[in-house]
């Protein structure tokens, strides 16, 4: 009899979970139930890592340093210039007569705490929540491209869905045609790039960028890059393999994109020492 | 002692089984940090399965759903799904679980290795997970890995029974 209950509750759950969308708050309860495990298993690897790591002497740092201050130059020039460029795309636009708008959102920094690499979920755990003003379907992004979204959060953590994830998909375009497509992930930290015709021009080594359809993901954050076609006979589209350009193991700190800003914002200061540590 | 223990209750036991249940998920999630995670069987139903068998006076099958439940959220599939495998495996060894506790323990690392092979069958047809080769071998030999892994598990929390027991 309890069999019975517990098989008739298991499908009705996996029923609501999967067509209704109705399951977030409980799942969320869920994800913070576990949220302390996770930091639990983090644990032996933190403790390695700190056992392992060479005391860096303080010339190095100073290397360090130094290297990271003429890096934040050359960003900066490099913001005056895009800053210029806004103006002038503004200033074409306006002559065009088209109410362009360049995309601006606000950034929160956050710290990875726990990862899955397992073939079936490729999800990363971050140390911001709901407290933080972090909510479902924003998109996370590291210093080179988009990495996934979130998908659950909790009031001191968030999930985020890996654009490698085998049930993630995120609308694309190729960056030299313009063409769309739909990027989904395998499970093995690659993707794949679908619904592209054999006749259309794509080459290995193509940038493919959001194209902001679906309204989830901003548009023109780079993604990932072409590194395999394949023109298989007997299939309308082409098989083509491409890999993030964001580095999703290796990423130790992300940053979190909230829409609706009018203007570059960091809601914390990028200088915060528990940052850069 | 024996007496003590084969005379101990789960409710006596509670926390003992609360903690082994705890202990068992932060090792999965441990496991699922590493490259090798569809080598390592899931430590969480071995757990059960045991408890299953050593305390007869209950059917376990809240805790299956409970831990399967925490199982989707740690690997990220649809809510209920791993509940529903953790239940089915657990009613297939409440089906001969007074059998089970008779036999020699290398007679019950066998009879786990099968419930093994039906969880990963059972988790093939449900997740359907893209395997490369190195992968899938590593994949369908977690079943010959768990006749390794059974006696020490069970041997292990014997002992903490024991303990347990005596106090």
């Amino acid at each position: 009899m309890q069999f019975v209950i517990a098989f008739t509750l298991a499908i009705a759950l996996m029923a609501a979970d999967h067509y209704g969308q109705l399951m977030g708050s409980f799942r969320s309860l869920l994800l913070t139930t576990i949220t302390p495990i996770e930091r639990v298993a983090t644990l032996p690897k933190q403790l390695y890592q700190l056992a392992t790591t060479d005391f860096t002497n303080i010339d190095s740092l100073k290397l360090e340093n130094q290297q990271l201050k003429t890096e934040l130059l050359l960003v900066k020039a490099k913001q005056q210039q895009f800053l210029n460029l806004q103006l002038e795309v503004a200033r074409l636009e306006s002559l065009l007569g088209t109410a362009g708008e360049i995309n601006t959102q606000s950034l929160q920094i956050a710290t990875v705490t726990f990862y899955s690499n397992n073939p079936l979920s490729q999800y990363i755990t971050l140390d911001k929540g709901q407290l933080k003003k972090v909510s479902e379907q924003q998109t996370v992004i590291d210093s080179k491209g988009i990495m996934g979204q979130i998908i659950s959060t909790t009031p001191t953590s968030s999930r985020v869905l890996l654009i490698t994830d085998p049930d993630h998909q995120i609308p694309v375009r190729i960056q030299r045609t313009g063409q769309r497509g739909i990027l989904s992930g395998t499970g093995h930290d690659t993707t794949q790039l679908e619904f592209i015709p054999k006749n259309s021009a794509v080459e290995v080594g193509d940038l493919l960028e959001s194209s902001g359809l679906g309204g989830v993901f901003p548009a023109g954050y780079p993604v990932a890059i072409i590194t395999q076609i394949e023109n298989k006979a007997g299939n309308p589209y082409l098989d083509i393999t491409a890999s993030p350009i964001a580095d999703l193991s290796q990423s130790h700190k992300v940053l979190i994109l909230s829409q609706a800003s009018p203007y570059l914002n960091f809601d914390e200061k990028l200088t915060d020492p528990a940052d850069v540590n | 002692m024996s007496t003590k223990l084969f005379n101990l209750k789960s409710s006596q036991a509670r926390w003992m089984i609360l903690f082994s249940y705890l202990i068992a998920l932060a090792l999965d999630t441990v496991a699922l940090l590493g490259h090798s995670s569809p080598i390592v069987p899931p430590l969480t139903l071995f757990v059960l399965l045991y408890w299953c068998a050593h305390f007869l006076d209950r059917t376990h099958l809240f805790s299956a759903f409970i831990l399967g439940l925490l199982a989707d959220t740690l690997y990220q599939t649809t809510l209920g799904s791993h509940a529903l495998l953790f239940i089915i495996i657990t009613f297939l060894m409440l089906r001969h679980r007074l059998r089970f506790k008779t036999y020699p323990v290398w007679q019950q690392a066998f009879f786990i290795s099968l419930y093994m092979l039906a969880y990963q069958l059972l988790n093939y047809l449900f997740f359907n997970p893209v395997l490369n080769s190195n992968d899938f071998v590593q994949y369908w030999s977690m079943p010959a890995i768990s006749i390794l892994l059974w006696p020490m598990l069970s041997y292990g929390l014997k002992q903490i029974s024991h303990t347990t027991a005596n106090d």
